[in-house]
């Protein structure tokens, strides 16, 4: 059996995956889980590389609603009329990931599946060798916080902070079928099992529904290019006047608060926020400076339409 | 995993050898090929010094698996100018002073060429967003960006 495998459809990827019982990880654009199996962190036998499965790869606009193929590029994203002139808080969220030449590779799917992030985690081998390991790899105790049943690695994923704003749905393919959910179910509040997939499915469809009246994003972190987030914040308002404020990055899943406006204060929507996210100190940025930038992130959103 | 058989084609030149099932295609230009302008930087994506062009895309190599790269064309600093000319964006990082040790040069010039082509009015700010994936620890940058202006104008004429 071959190691690597570029199937040119959907179902051949789905029937390849059936035969490698479960050792096998599926490669997007490739840019981030490449990390992970040169630090050992991936250890998958088998590749099944999808970057040739070209019906994957389209931004479309029908009945005014955006769909967009899972292995569209992050760069395509950003640069895409249709994109900018209805949808531009997926554009702008798409153009805080990574670099430009980076975002020509990484894909919309691979960034929604992004893998969880935690500084102990990380890391080489030897590293992780050196600090006892961690719970989530071969360890027993979280490295973090020094407990021993949770993991508070962090939701990375940029585009799934705006896409989630957006109420986007997204369908997966299956070897029973489609599979169609909201965005936001798919993530889970836990650092070692954060998404919730079927075992064999390929992500192969976004869609956004509402075309938001206002919107407002930003990403706090270090560069202002490359590095993972260490906070991102997307907000929107409908035409219904009901609020959508997504927080990412301090939290083991995207944590979503939404509430027509008129019942919302800056107060109650910071005590939420500050209560719902589980911020542990797994960032290169200092725990009390993320946490406050929450409190800044809110008001700066707040004041941005009042 | 063990080792497969390809055909890679590199700077016009194809090439038929066995590569290890999970290899870069880094690895791949530097130790079977021995084209080591191609520079080994951070080598997990995040310095921009083994930048190469795939099929006309810029591609960070220590990222591409090379069984990716069968049937496409790859493009090296090796294979940019023509013959004894220097590609523009070559000639001007000389000129400008736009390099001191030079380790992150080729990734600076495989990045800047494509983007130049695809953006020949880009702005200085524009250019210096272009190039944000490249790290140089000598220049301070003004240089490297100096360079890419006036080889954008030379590309424009």
């Amino acid at each position: 059996m071959d190691y690597y495998h570029t199937p040119s459809t959907v179902d051949e990827a789905l029937t390849i995956a059936g035969k490698l019982s479960g050792n096998y990880t599926f490669f997007a654009g490739g840019t981030d889980i490449q990390n992970y199996r040169k630090q050992q962190l991936d250890t998958n036998e088998y590749v099944i590389d999808l970057s040739e499965i070209e019906e994957l790869d389209s931004i479309t606009i029908v009945d005014g609603a955006l769909h967009l193929g899972a292995m569209t590029t992050l760069d395509k994203i950003v640069s895409s009329d249709e994109i900018q002139n209805h949808y531009p808080i997926i554009a702008e969220a798409a153009k805080t990931v990574a670099t430009p030449v980076l975002r020509k590779t990484a894909t919309i799917g691979g960034n929604l599946l992004v893998t969880n992030r935690c500084t102990f985690y990380n890391q080489s081998q030897e590293w992780r060798d050196g600090v006892g390991s961690c719970l989530r790899d071969v360890g027993d105790i979280c490295q973090v916080t020094g407990g021993k049943n949770d993991c508070y690695s962090r939701n990375v994923s940029d585009t799934a902070t705006a896409l989630i704003v957006l109420g986007a749905e997204i369908t997966l393919m299956t070897p029973n079928g489609i599979i169609q959910k909201s965005l936001k179910d798919i993530y889970l509040p836990c650092g070692i099992k954060f998404h919730d997939l079927e075992e064999r499915c390929i992500l192969t469809q976004i869609s956004v529904p509402i075309e938001p009246k206002k919107w407002w994003y930003k990403k706090l972190r270090l560069r202002k290019t490359l590095d993972f987030t260490s906070l991102t914040v997307a907000a929107t308002i409908d035409t219904a006047g009901i609020a959508r404020v997504c927080l990412n990055g301090v939290s083991m899943s995207p944590i979503l608060i939404e509430k027509p406006l008129k019942e919302l204060t800056l107060e109650g929507l910071i005590s939420i926020a500050r209560k719902n996210c589980k911020t542990v100190d797994n960032d290169l940025m200092p725990l009390k400076y993320r946490r406050e930038m929450i409190n800044v992130y809110l008001k700066e959103w707040w004041k941005s339409f009042r | 995993m063990g080792l497969k058989q390809i055909e890679l084609t590199v700077n016009d030149f194809s090439h038929p050898f066995l590569v290890e099932s999970d290899e870069t295609l880094l690895f791949t230009l530097r130790n079977r090929l021995y084209l080591t302008g191609t520079k080994e930087g951070c080598n997990q994506g995040t310095c921009g010094s083994c930048t190469v062009l795939l099929d006309g895309k810029p591609v960070l190599s220590c990222m591409t698996p090379t069984l990716r790269c069968v049937e496409k064309k790859v493009i090296t600093i090796e294979g940019i100018s023509s013959g004894e000319n220097l590609h523009p964006v070559q000639k001007y990082l000389v000129k400008n002073g736009g390099l001191q040790c030079g380790f992150c040069t080729p990734g600076v010039v495989m990045t800047a060429v494509p983007f130049l082509e695809e953006n020949p009015d880009a702005s200085r700010r524009e250019i210096k967003e272009g190039l944000s994936g490249n790290l140089c620890r000598c220049t301070g940058y003004k240089k490297i960006i100096d360079a890419l202006e006036n080889a954008a104008a030379e590309m424009r004429s």
